[in-house]
């Protein structure tokens, strides 16, 4: 089963970078969208389905914490799947997201395995057979 | 501070850009030429700071191809600015996570600028430290926010 993915942050390049790193891992990906804040998430998401978010935190404009607050006051996107990738970790900024419903987080720098066991976790069986090539890859 | 600062600048370019940085010691030199591209993250907190990078075109160049994966001519300075500043703020998240610094320190948006070698060398700050990265000059800095 193909996922749709949305992928959330201001830095075009580590838009590029997240989806270069899934193409990798060997998920089954569908369609991907990007948007540069949380107002362009949800705008996409007026129009698209996804199956899962991969959201920055800091980001001008609507940051992450809105946009999760958006999503989690809407039917139709509450259970939508959120994963930050943010260069944060202190408990203190992580633990807010997890009490609004975040599924789970990535720090930066990270490693392609670390999102597909992240992944995994949260969207069950879709890895292709070929992803454990990539086991050793860096990013 | 810049022993920390040091080794989250070390994880960041080895996990991200397969890159190995080797400290240069005082008078060392490392022959590079401008223009340089500078960018930094401001830590806004009970003691701002900012915490930067300098690095010659050459190297940014490099990192972005290594970082997205495609040939360095297809890099240009936008995607050089873009990498720097995401490497800067990579570096200023995993720092404060090692501190185990309080909410209270907030990391603002990361900037970048291009310098010429005539303005590096009027911006340069007394804390730094100096690497050599795949032949290049690479320098860390923190200042005051």
């Amino acid at each position: 089963m193909a996922y749709n993915v949305l992928i959330v942050d201001d830095s075009a390049t580590m838009r590029a970078l997240i989806r270069k790193v899934l193409v990798i891992s060997g998920f089954d990906i569908g369609e991907y969208f990007e948007g540069a804040n949380g107002q362009e998430a949800l705008g996409i998401l007026e129009h698209e389905w996804v199956d899962v978010i991969l959201s920055d935190i800091h980001m001008p404009g609507m940051d992450g914490e809105a946009l999760v607050q958006n999503l989690k006051k809407h039917e139709m996107w509450r259970n939508i799947p959120v994963v930050l990738i943010t260069t944060e970790s202190r408990p203190e900024v992580i633990n807010p997201f997890l009490n609004l419903g975040v599924q789970d987080y990535i720090q930066k720098p990270f490693r392609p395995e670390t999102i597909r066991k992240k992944l995994t976790g949260i969207l069950g069986e879709a890895i292709t057979p070929d992803a454990s090539e990539t086991e050793s890859c860096d990013f | 501070m810049l022993a920390k600062l040091k080794a989250v600048t070390f994880e960041v370019l080895e996990t991200m850009y397969y890159l190995f940085p080797e400290t240069l010691e005082e008078g060392e030199v490392v022959p590079s030429k401008g223009p340089y591209l500078r960018s930094w993250v401001a830590i806004a907190g009970p003691q701002s700071i900012r915490i930067g990078l300098l690095v010659p075109q050459s190297l940014a160049r490099k990192m972005a191809a290594n970082f997205l994966g495609t040939g360095e001519e297809e890099i240009y300075q936008p995607e050089m600015e873009d990498i720097l500043k995401e490497t800067t703020n990579m570096m200023a998240g995993a720092f404060l996570s090692k501190m185990e610094a309080s909410t209270a320190f907030k990391l603002q948006t990361p900037e970048a600028q291009w310098l010429t070698a005539e303005e590096k060398k009027k911006k340069t700050p007394p804390n730094r430290l100096r690497f050599e990265v795949d032949d290049e000059l690479m320098e860390l800095f923190v200042e005051k926010g």
